[in-house]
């Protein structure tokens, strides 16, 4: 498909598929009307068309975050890139460039609560665990959400936020660390991987319901994953094991940010 | 680097070794230094900042994949 039909796609069909208003109209789009009349071809919809393409062609995707917003929203989609750059056929997130970030919502005055929205197949273990320890230390207000999915890597920056939310259809692959591909040859290896496994069990044992053992559990349970042990949870299931709070989407988790917003506030009027 | 994925290393990596390397160049725009791949004599693609500012990570102006047009200028 062309970026043209992308285009005319997208001025057709509602940008938000709830039926709700969007929570945050895009800058980019909100200058332009959806159709242009073509008898007045408006220069200011042509410059913002361009810009949409321009955004689609650098980013993926027809939004960026916003800063008039009190919350500051961060997609970590694809693999969690870390000190090693993956081929382009690969859609990652890169950890240097969300750090940064995480620092500058932490100190603007600004941004009262981060969302954090997350569809992610792993990646790095080093990266992951910095976002996980970033996110878990901010003193704002922080709510994650699991759409589609939070594997491998993903699940310790699931668990970091204040309050985790989980799509009902979304799913979390819990499997040992290991080097795929590689055979294990002598125990110093094991033994550094294992080490490795341990600091992503520890943080999400501290940071969510789940006990270490449970989790371990799930993690080398057999006869679930066709080609690997490990378990697959599923949107109920990881509120069951307590690796999650609740099952929800994006209404329930900007809900619940304004609520833990708005507590923050009463505690700092009581100070 | 350990890879904690549900992907196959195979699939993550393959192409590695074909990977070009960009050739990247550093500019500073006053307190903002950036790495930039250059698409045109003086217009590039910014990759990565480099700021002590956080509130530069913020500016959607700046953020990695926005292009720049950028002229050399002498300063005293």
């Amino acid at each position: 498909m062309s970026i043209n039909q992308y285009l005319q796609q997208l001025s057709k069909a509602p940008i938000n598929n709830n039926g709700q208003e969007p929570e945050q109209p895009a800058p980019q789009t909100a200058p332009a009307p959806p159709v242009v009349p073509a008898e007045t071809p408006s220069v200011a919809g042509d410059e913002a068309k361009k810009r949409i393409v321009d955004t689609i062609t650098q980013l993926g995707q027809t939004n960026v975050p916003q800063l008039e917003s009190n919350i500051y929203c961060l997609s970590i989609i694809g693999q969690v890139e870390g000190h090693i750059q993956l081929p382009p056929q690969n859609k990652t997130t890169k950890y240097e460039h969300l750090i940064p970030q995480l620092v500058a919502a932490e100190q603007n005055s600004k941004i009262e609560g981060v969302l954090v929205i997350l569809n992610t197949v792993g990646g790095d273990v080093e990266a992951g665990l910095a976002i996980a320890e970033m996110v878990a230390s901010i003193s704002k207000p922080v709510v994650t959400l699991v759409l589609g999915g939070g594997h491998s890597i993903g699940v310790p920056i699931a668990v970091a936020g204040s309050y985790s939310f989980i799509a009902e259809t979304a799913t979390m692959t819990i499997h040992p660390i290991r080097l795929t591909g590689l055979v294990i040859g002598v125990p110093q290896t094991f033994e550094y991987l294992d080490k490795m496994q341990d600091r992503v069990v520890n943080f999400i044992a501290r940071h969510s319901k789940i006990t270490e053992e449970q989790f371990k559990d799930l993690m080398l349970r057999t006869g679930e994953l066709t080609r690997d042990i490990g378990t697959n949870v599923i949107g109920a299931d990881a509120v069951k094991y307590g690796l999650i709070d609740e099952v929800g989407g994006l209404g329930k988790a900007l809900n619940k940010l304004n609520e833990l917003i708005e507590q923050r506030r009463g505690e700092k009027v009581l100070q | 680097m350990i890879f904690y994925s549900i992907m196959p290393q195979e699939i993550v990596f393959a192409n590695f070794d074909q990977m070009n390397n960009r050739e990247l160049r550093e500019i500073s725009m006053g307190a903002v230094t950036m790495l930039v791949e250059p698409t045109g004599p003086f217009e590039g693609q910014i990759v990565r900042l480099i700021s002590p500012n956080p509130q530069d990570y913020l500016n959607p102006q700046l953020s990695p994949g926005q292009k720049i047009s950028f002229h050399p200028s002498v300063t005293e």
